[in-house]
């Protein structure tokens, strides 16, 4: 199947203190209509510039960002309000993603004007997408303002919001971090919900390995800008290839009481000053790095079945 | 004998439309030499308890009654001066985010010095040292005492600030969500650190979380807070594995597990009664779809059912029945 939305060698640099630092270094990946792909890593690995360059809120230093099969990565303004309507954010803080002062009809009647949608459609799809984000019945909702709803609801108002200029994909950053853990589980069955039934494709990005794999299929990680894994999610956790993925599946905890709590495979301070330039950048925290990793930065190779890794160990010497 | 022992504690914040109840009538018992989890949502009273039990509250907040006894004696009627000589030297506090333990202005070789020289009567020359022992303790090099917090990374502030909470070997550490902020290995580190210091120090700690994984990962102990009050406590193993009150059997479905099956979350529908006016009857009640009558009408008081296993539920007898049911995400859609 084709790909809804490709990105091809994508780059992210800026320069701080003199030196060029890469905060998304040669992505590339491909998201099928339809499919849910996540990206896991911790702050500073780049998954949120990579979502924002592919939502072109950002420019990419290099590479190319392909949408339904076109080339998007220099359109801009009245250009790209096709694909905007088509790719929709959901915001990671539902306290202040919307306007205080604005209904809820008016927060959703919003984005229907800036994308042209008739006035006498409004009402109707205002009711649906409520409908679909189980606020109801809507019209117990429209008159209302931010102050008067829940972080839950507040989040499906959010959602609403993405999902009614009728998009193609949707991208949510941290969904539902800043929400109780009570309500969490319905936004993310919700957005579970709105993809089986609308065939939406989506890119989670997220800190947590547990929601990712409740919400994708597949799963790529980052560590320092680049891809160092990717594949099917389930795979991954149960059998990580790269020494990274295996530190951060061991590290996230589990609600039970019987649970590994051996120390995890990863070295390195906390303040280590990553390695730059050439070769492997995980390897001063590498419980198995060699010669090898200081030499050559090692390139994603398949290891079959959908999932790759970028990882010397193992190579063919 | 517990080494802290909350009985019936009322903390109450002024507000324009009254006293808002955010703990109402809390019982907790910690023993010494173990590390209990407070576990519970935002505006549960779980922050509201640790900032009472150190005697910090806001300008707004103010202890409307109860008990706080601590090593044998009731804090509550203490004047501030006698808190003081408490603070840091017996029970100590780390906070969320470590800046708010931290002067950013100050080298964190200075912070360490001002705790150790004036509350805890250190010599300048013995200071030096113990903070150098200090900072080895927690896993950070003691050249970077030298440093500013804003050169350390959230994990490393982290740890300058249990650090400094363990300055004085106080017998009771309050953290607050200390782990919230960071990233999971990072998050795992810091756990780690504590879990260690815990052990070999022969602390307790009162872990304030909404996470039920890093109370199953870290505590001894949990107690479930909801709407001011504590409705389970005990063992983690009993809490987690036989929850006997239907919010815990809800938060323990909610969760995805990352080892887990596919089978759906359960969310808990609704939000929390407003602690201006909290309901008569069980406060858990318009959330939980086991609720009768009388749960409705009445306040269950807290019982142990089971060895040190204590809950307030009128239908704790039925729990093996209502687990079973509280896993099936229909029973909740239907509350």
């Amino acid at each position: 199947m084709s790909a809804l939305i490709e990105a091809q060698g994508l780059q992210k640099t800026f320069r701080a203190r003199g030196r060029l630092v890469h905060a998304v270094n040669d992505v590339s990946l491909a998201v099928a209509p339809g499919e849910a792909l996540g990206i896991v890593g911790e702050s500073g690995c780049g998954k949120t510039t990579t979502a924002r360059m592919l939502l072109r809120l950002e420019d990419p230093s290099a590479g190319r960002i392909l949408f339904d099969g076109a080339d998007i990565t220099s359109l801009r303004g009245a250009a790209l309000r096709p694909f905007r309507a088509r790719a929709q954010l959901v915001f990671q803080n539902p306290f202040d993603a919307l306007n205080p002062r604005f209904t809820i009809r008016r927060s959703l009647a919003e984005p229907l004007r800036n994308f042209g949608i008739p006035e006498a459609e409004h009402a109707a799809r205002i009711d649906a997408v409520l409908n679909r984000v189980r606020l109801t019945p809507p019209e117990a909702w429209l008159d209302r303002r931010p102050h008067e709803l829940s972080g839950g609801q507040l989040q499906r108002v959010v959602l609403a919001r993405a999902l009614i200029p009728g998009p193609s994909l949707i991208v949510a950053d941290e969904p539902v971090s800043m929400l109780d853990v009570s309500v969490r589980a319905g936004i993310l069955n919700l957005l579970r919900e709105a993809r089986d039934a609308l065939g939406l494709a989506a890119i989670y990005i997220s800190h947590d390995l547990a929601l990712i794999r409740y919400v994708c299929e597949r799963t790529l990680v980052m560590y320092l800008g680049r891809v160092v894994e990717e594949g099917p999610t389930t795979e991954l956790i149960a059998n990580p290839a790269h020494p990274y993925t295996r530190a951060l599946v061991a590290a996230v905890p589990v609600p039970r009481v019987e649970q590994d709590r051996a120390a995890l495979p990863i070295r390195g301070a906390l303040s280590d000053a990553p390695p730059t330039g050439i070769g492997c950048a995980f390897r001063d925290r590498c419980p198995h790095a060699f010669a090898r990793c200081a030499d050559e930065t090692p390139v994603a190779r398949s290891l079959g079945g959908g999932r790759a890794v970028a990882c010397h160990l193992g190579e063919a010497a | 004998m517990s080494l802290l022992s909350v009985r019936s504690l009322r903390v109450t914040y002024a507000s324009r439309s009254g006293p808002v109840r955010a703990v109402d009538g809390m019982d907790l018992e910690v023993p010494a030499g173990s590390i209990t989890g407070l576990v519970g949502e935002s505006g549960c009273g779980k922050s509201t308890l640790g900032r009472a039990l150190m005697g910090v509250l806001p300008d707004a907040g103010r202890i409307a009654g109860g008990q706080v006894v601590f090593e044998g004696q009731d804090l509550i009627p203490l004047s501030e001066s006698a808190r003081r000589a408490i603070r840091w030297r017996r029970m100590s506090f780390i906070p969320q985010t470590a800046m708010n333990a931290l002067d950013p202005v100050q080298r964190l070789r200075g912070q360490m010095l001002e705790v150790l020289i004036e509350r805890g009567g250190f010599s300048r020359d013995r200071a030096l040292v113990r903070a150098a022992e200090l900072f080895r303790m927690v896993g950070l090099d003691p050249v970077r005492l030298a440093d500013y917090p804003h050169q350390f990374s959230g994990g490393m502030r982290q740890r300058a600030s249990i650090a400094l909470a363990l300055a004085l070997e106080p017998a009771l550490v309050i953290a607050d969500e200390p782990v919230t902020a960071l990233d999971v290995i990072v998050q795992r580190q810091v756990l780690d650190v504590l879990r260690e210091l815990q052990a070999r120090l022969n602390l307790a700690m009162i872990l304030v979380t909404h996470d039920m994984a890093v109370v199953a990962y870290a505590c001894d102990r949990v107690a479930v807070m909801y709407a001011g009050q504590v409705v389970e406590s005990g063992p983690v193993e009993a809490v987690l594995e036989r929850p006997l009150h239907p919010y815990t059997m809800g938060l323990t479905h909610a969760f995805p597990d990352v080892h887990g099956g596919s089978e759906a979350l359960v969310p808990i529908e609704g939000a929390p009664p407003s602690l201006l006016h909290p309901p008569t009857g069980c406060r858990f009640a318009a959330r939980c779809p086991f609720a009768q009558p009388r749960c409705h009408a009445e306040p269950p008081a807290s019982r142990a059912l089971g060895a040190d296993h204590l809950v307030a539920c009128w239908r704790a007898e039925e729990a093996p029945e209502l687990r079973a049911l509280a896993a099936t995400p229909a029973t909740w859609a239907a509350a």
